[in-house]
């Protein structure tokens, strides 16, 4: 593998919207080389998935059913394991002083719902240390 | 459009439906709730997080009048459940409004890919001005109050928070509830503790920490306000191995706190990699009826298949002894018999659905007929979760909902007429729903002015529907409100007058193997029950032979079988029948109902086989609650039969409900007893019709 090369990641979406889930999936694959997508439908599923591999990003909704995003990030944040992994809040503007929050307890970037594939190239690309595809 | 875009229409179609289901059951649940003057907080939060999901869906697949909309009532939700607007009834009316114009916008997207000519801007006006109202001010308090690290406190959402000071605000006392559970099992025994607080309070957080010592386990801080004592949240909390620890810091009153529960354990240890699945949680799947419909095809070519394996591995048994060969049949046969069983019976719990999947379009409608009749009805319903088969569910939608129209527009009196007679003003539509054996009943009541039989009758006369002198029983009377073209209804209004009419529910209901009755009481109410088959996919029937054909009776219908001699046959103003345990049981000879050619018999009245052996074979059945027997020559056993639909030759005859084939290629009709039944009496009250 060249420097050039990116190397492989494993993204973890936690987004409740079977619809929304699909297209970050399908946006991050067709967008970025070398990607591994695995989607949560809720907090407690991403809580289940987070020690079964090395993620290079977490993407999350804030309104969610069981946990929200807050809550997931804290869990993140507090966690030596997990505390380094980059965090993208994908949220409404309803949601801004919430974003606002987890933006201070340790998320890295937040996205406006809706958003389109451009957009979340650029806010993906940094935080997976790569440059974004011209 | 591009095969990405129809898929994505789609599926945007398909996830905004259900969204807008959900919403429509918890806006009638928080209508309910204001009712009863205790809105629950779950539920506004529940109700955004819906309109929330339409919103982001909608805006990624740039519909913007759904967008648009859902942008404001998030906006105005977003209000309401942080306390900065008063729940009222006008919300709840927006709130209609706005599911209504929501699924006229989804209904044209699913129609013709785009959002059509609907104007929302008149409603975001309306939405924008409620959203302009303040709450009253209320007494200040502050998170202060509580023992809260600034971890916590932190990671609070803004709505939380707001129900945190909201529960000081009504002095009730805060704990932290910190609880431990297996990796594996966490969530399922997560839910058992917040339902079990949530009865008693509200969980207002779930802040999720790590094992430490314990890599197995995951721990939770569930905050929860509740106006218990502390010892009661520890008995709560108790079965679930939970400390609790209360977090005010100033008391309200007497709340007896508890000592402090053992801390957390540190994260120390690296968390052990589980081997769970990488893909999404999910584990429902949405499938097309169709699709379903092609493997029940499939599922029925099976069951022939094995009625034929079972049968060759009789024959070969009995044929050639116990070879090893015929044994090796048998069982290979038996083996299958069981698989396909179990294959049907999987296909069809596949297509169940609960019933309640349609509450909440008839809820919406009889909003709007009453709102539009100016009444006021109390809508209830029951067994939501009662299932039927998909294709059931979807043909019966529109009958309940004209049968509740009915009960709103002729049951249900005005609330002055309501007042006049010693009634609430508000009166009451249930729907009911409830399985009996293989079948599932529905009752449609309301507590109105029921059905005046002499108003049937005298409508019935004008209409040339009866002769003025016809004897006819009270429930003959009531039945007539069925018959094609009948109307009571001395003004046609707006909406009951319009569409179809009673006769076309009972030959929908008929269409699916379903009977109705109706049951009324003058001054107190009207119930129509509905019976219907769970599915119409398989069916269990009984085969019989009558002139010299085998036809299939739906064992549902079939009550029981006798055997009886042509002696015990009476006759009653020329007609057969049979003197069951003290019941005149009314006898149907297939084979004259269906015009056969007639068997030859000294008698007349009797097959040659019937003549030959002396006996008869006299089958009861039953549609709701008429029975009748019917003569046949000869039982040939049960069996399971996939129905298929008649060709145009036969659509027309009464009794029928379609064709099935046996194993030997042979066709059989099988019959439709509730339309048998009611054909046959039609003809025994044929006299009392006048003639043209």
């Amino acid at each position: 593998m060249t420097p050039e090369t990116p190397h492989a990641a494993s993204i973890l979406i936690a987004e409740d919207s079977a619809p929304m889930r699909n297209f970050l999936c399908a946006a991050l694959e067709d967008r970025l080389d070398d990607v591994e997508v695995v989607t949560a439908e809720s907090g407690f599923a991403a809580l289940r998935l987070l020690p079964s591999r090395s993620f290079q990003l977490l993407i999350t909704d804030i309104n969610m059913p069981d946990i929200n995003g807050l809550e997931l990030i804290h869990y993140l944040r507090e966690n030596e394991h997990y505390r380094h992994i980059p965090i993208l809040i994908v949220s409404t503007e309803a949601s801004e002083e919430d974003r606002k929050r987890g933006l201070a307890l340790g998320a890295d970037a937040y996205l406006n719902k809706p958003f389109d594939p451009e957009a979340l190239e650029s806010a993906v690309a940094p935080l997976l240390g790569r440059k974004e595809k011209s | 459009m591009s095969r990405e875009k129809e898929t994505a229409r789609r599926e945007f179609v398909s996830e905004a439906e259900e969204i807008i289901e959900a919403l429509s059951g918890d806006v009638a649940g928080f209508e309910t709730g204001l009712k009863a003057g205790a809105v629950k907080p779950a539920v506004v939060n529940k109700i955004f997080r819906e309109v929330h999901s339409l919103k982001g869906l909608a805006g990624m697949l740039g519909f913007e009048k759904v967008s648009t909309l859902s942008h404001d009532l998030e906006d105005l939700l977003d209000r309401l459940r942080l306390g900065k607007i008063p729940p009222s009834h006008g919300l709840v009316n927006i709130l209609f409004e706005s599911i209504e114009l929501l699924n006229q916008l989804v209904a044209s997207i699913s129609r013709q890919g785009e959002e059509g000519e609907v104007d929302v801007v008149p409603l975001t006006s309306q939405i924008h001005t409620l959203a302009m109202q303040r709450a009253e001010a209320a007494e200040d308090v502050s998170l202060d109050w509580l023992d809260l690290d600034e971890s916590t406190r932190k990671s609070f959402t803004e709505y939380e928070e707001h129900r945190l000071l909201e529960n000081l605000r009504q002095q009730n006392a805060i704990y932290g509830v910190t609880v431990g559970f297996a990796f594996d099992v966490f969530d399922a025994e997560l839910k058992k503790v917040t339902d079990a607080l949530n009865e008693e309070g509200e969980v207002i957080s779930t802040l999720p920490s790590s094992g430490g010592a314990e890599p197995d386990k995951i721990f939770f801080r569930l905050i929860f306000a509740s106006n218990l004592p502390g010892d009661k949240v520890e008995a709560l909390a108790a079965p679930f191995g939970g400390g609790v620890q209360p977090l005010l810091k100033r008391a309200f009153g007497p709340p007896t706190l508890p000592a402090p529960p053992p801390p957390v354990p540190e994260a120390e240890e690296t968390l052990g990699v589980g081997d769970a699945d990488l893909k999404s949680i999910s584990s429902t799947v949405r499938v097309d009826i169709q699709k379903l419909d092609a493997v029940m095809n499939i599922v029925g070519e099976l069951v022939l298949s094995k009625t034929a394996l079972l049968r060759l591995s009789r024959q070969a048994a009995s044929e050639h002894g116990s070879t090893p060969l015929a044994f090796e049949l048998v069982k290979a046969a038996r083996t299958l018999d069981r698989k396909v069983a179990a294959l049907q019976a999987s296909i069809i719990d596949v297509r169940m659905v609960p019933i309640g999947q349609i509450f909440n379009k008839l809820s919406r409608a009889a909003r709007k007929i009453s709102a539009r009749n100016r009444k006021k009805i109390d809508l209830r319903f029951s067994g939501g979760d009662t299932e039927l088969d998909k294709v059931m569910i979807e043909e019966i939608t529109n009958p309940f909902l004209h049968l509740i129209r009915n009960a709103i527009d002729h049951g249900v009196e005005s609330p002055e007429g309501r007042r006049e007679r010693g009634k609430p003003e508000e009166g009451v539509v249930e729907l009911k729903a409830y399985q009996k054996g293989n079948s599932v009943v529905v009752e449609i009541s309301d507590d109105g002015s029921g059905i005046r039989p002499e108003r049937i009758r005298e409508a019935a006369v004008q209409q040339d529907i009866i002769v003025p002198d016809a004897e006819l029983t009270f429930d003959e009377c009531i039945n007539l409100i069925f018959k094609p073209g009948f109307s009571s209804a001395k003004m046609v209004s707006d909406i009951s007058g319009r569409g179809v009419g009673l006769d076309v529910v009972k030959a929908n209901i008929m269409r699916l193997k379903g009977s109705i009755q109706v049951h009324s009481e003058p001054g107190q109410g009207t119930t129509f029950q509905i019976v219907l088959p769970i599915t119409l996919a398989i069916l269990q029937v009984l085969l019989v032979e009558s002139g010299g054909k085998r036809f299939a009776i739906p064992l549902t219908s079939v009550s029981e079988s006798l055997r009886i001699t042509p002696e015990q046959i009476k006759t009653v103003e020329h007609r057969e029948v049979y003197h069951l345990r003290d019941q005149t049981l009314p006898l149907i000879r297939l084979e004259r109902f269906f015009n056969l050619a007639a068997p030859e018999s000294p008698s007349g009245t009797t097959s040659p086989a019937a003549a030959r052996n002396g006996r008869l074979f006299v089958v009861v059945v039953q549609a709701a609650e008429r029975r009748a027997g019917l003569v046949v020559e000869r039982l040939a056993g049960e069996q399971e039969v996939v129905i298929k639909s008649i060709g145009t030759t036969l659509s027309g005859l009464a009794g029928l409900a379609g064709v099935c084939e046996l194993g030997e290629n042979e066709l059989v009709l099988v019959l439709d007893i509730g339309s048998l039944l009611e054909g046959v009496l039609e003809e025994r009250s044929a006299a009392a019709a006048p003639t043209t």
